[in-house]
């Protein structure tokens, strides 16, 4: 009889179709990560048109596009807009974050939820809204709209992954510093903030990168500003050049550089924690 | 122990400044839109009230409607793509062993954090007339004409489920990853067949998951104007278009309100079937 059990474990163990799965999940890979290496290598053409392979290869369209005064002045804007934006976003979250976790258990869920809410509205009806408002108080098309309209879309990721972080750490730490005479500021300050730091640093990458790569809300409130989204989207509409590969190229270098960061930090290893 | 509760109620007082942002930039656009689309639009002027005239509109013109539902089926499309692809990606992530589970999930969600926009871009650069699969099968002479790989529904689906895989495999490994390993191993021991254990253990446990992932997609999917403007052209119309047309072409904001409330109606009536799936299978 164990002996069955034993044969019939080591059969489903073998028997599961598993090559198939690693055949299969490789090319859904594949499919993920295959155009951007496309991307990449026809950035580097030194031809007028786009082509794959291409016949010579050369950084062309990388020196047009660094000394194209267009793109200069909407990558200041993309920056400036995400500088300003990240360190209020993960101000803003990790206060919000420290209030749900610490204060009263019933009622947080409801709160939470809440405050989290931006997060799941289609950002074409908030950028709707705000657009609306901004009309109202004349400051559409200004920084003054930017970046309350980001930092809205930004926040619920800061709550979520300090809150993550805020979940698992041991707050007798923070007593023990207490207990010691720290004020209740100086504790959160040298104890709190160390340790939960991957969540603030997954927070505040995440508030820059979707706020650098954010489209139609800010497509809603510019109308003479452009970010680099919005040049990169008008320059597709009007033609496919070269010069939109270097600079997707470069945008994909930008962030690459900090989801690397936060790969190292770990954060998003915690599982669908960011997502949930 | 009246003290504590004071103190832990005194924490709320950290919600303070995001809850102000929130009421400017969040409530009361919100809001707005709802008394928008309540307001009468005619020749040029809005007149505040309550008028059912847009939703009459929306409801009887024959095209927003119509719009609305090839909306509704091309969501639906995406996140049925998105589960067909993401699911076995997420269970080899939780049958192999932890570097490789890291490296998938390195690969899983690098997308994620890579401009939507550079992705389209990709897109076109290979499906476009004169993209790369167009140009490789021409130069390999198996076809004469290029193939219409965009300015369809199919370039728009591809180039959405590329976008948003990563937002359905990471709740689908998070609800993998919490099944216990021996309630399959049970079900094999005892002689059941492979495809039933998947059938009848791994897939009802995985259910949050695929609800969660389902749901996410669906909303996102609703809401996308970006992509199915580049990989779209004109032939693929999606409501938030009509939306944006409304409002930056028109300057018709009652319309453009109600069509973005019939929007968060859908969205709604997908949150309220997929908790009350969640529900019934609880029970």
């Amino acid at each position: 009889m164990g002996k069955k059990l034993m044969s019939n474990l080591e059969g489903y163990r073998s028997l599961w179709p598993r090559r198939i799965l690693v055949i299969f999940s490789s090319l859904v890979l594949f499919f993920l990560t295959a155009p951007l290496v496309i991307l990449i290598i026809q950035s580097f053409t030194n031809e007028s048109y786009l082509s794959f392979p291409p016949p010579t290869y050369g950084t062309r369209w990388y020196t047009e596009v660094i000394y194209s005064e267009d793109w200069q002045n909407a990558t200041f804007l993309s920056l400036t807009i995400a500088i300003i934006v990240t360190p209020l976003s993960l101000v803003l979250g990790t206060l919000v974050a420290f209030g749900l976790e610490r204060g009263p258990k019933k009622g947080k869920q409801t709160i939470q939820a809440i405050m989290i809410s931006p997060m799941v509205l289609p950002h074409i009806v908030l950028g709707l809204g705000l657009f609306k408002i901004a009309l109202q108080f004349n400051i559409s098309d200004s920084l003054w709209a930017f970046v309350p309209a980001h930092l809205t879309i930004t926040i619920p990721f800061v709550i979520v992954t300090v809150g993550a972080s805020l979940q698992t750490f041991n707050t007798s730490l923070e007593e023990a510093a207490r207990s010691l005479g720290a004020s209740k500021f100086w504790a959160v300050w040298y104890i709190t903030l160390p340790i939960i730091s991957p969540g603030l640093i997954a927070g505040a990458i995440f508030s820059f990168i979707i706020s650098f790569d954010e489209f139609i809300i800010t497509f809603f409130l510019a109308t003479f500003q452009r970010t680099l989204p919005l040049e990169m989207f008008s320059t597709l509409m009007y033609q496919v050049k070269p010069s939109i590969a270097a600079v997707s190229a470069l945008t994909l270098a930008i962030t690459a550089i900090l989801t690397v960061v936060l790969m190292f930090r770990g954060q998003v290893v915690g599982g669908g924690k960011i997502i949930k | 122990m009246e003290k504590i509760d004071n103190n832990k109620i005194s924490s709320w007082w950290l919600l303070v400044p995001t809850s102000f942002l929130y009421i400017i930039t969040f409530f009361i656009p919100l809001i707005t839109l709802l008394v928008m689309s309540f307001s009468r639009f005619e020749s040029s002027v809005t007149t505040v009230g309550f008028y059912l005239d847009n939703y009459e509109k929306i409801l009887t013109d024959g095209i927003t409607l119509k719009i609305f539902f090839q909306t509704v089926e091309l969501s639906l499309m995406i996140t049925l793509f998105c589960l067909l692809l993401g699911y076995p990606v997420a269970m080899l992530m939780r049958r192999v062993g932890p570097k490789a589970r890291l490296w998938i999930l390195l690969l899983v969600v690098s997308p994620l954090l890579t401009s939507i926009i550079v992705r389209n871009v990709a897109w076109v650069l290979i499906l476009g007339r004169s993209g790369m699969i167009n140009d490789l099968l021409i130069s390999w002479g198996l076809i004469s004409k290029p193939l219409p790989l965009m300015y369809n529904t199919f370039g728009v689906v591809l180039a959405v489920v590329h976008v948003y895989l990563s937002f359905m495999v990471l709740p689908l490994f998070a609800a993998l990853s919490s099944i216990n390993n021996s309630l399959e191993e049970a079900a094999a021991s005892l002689g059941a067949k492979p495809l039933s254990i998947f059938l009848n253990v791994t897939l009802p446990l995985s259910l949050p998951g695929i609800m969660a992932g389902c749901t996410l997609v669906f909303i996102l999917s609703m809401g996308v104007y970006l992509t199915p403007v580049i990989m779209g052209g004109n032939f693929v119309v999606t409501l938030p278009m009509l939306i944006e047309d409304a409002v930056r072409n028109r300057y018709n904001w009652p319309e453009a309100s109600a069509m973005a409330l019939l929007l968060l109606i859908a969205i709604g009536i997908m949150i309220v079937i997929s908790s009350s799936i969640q529900k019934w299978v609880k029970s």
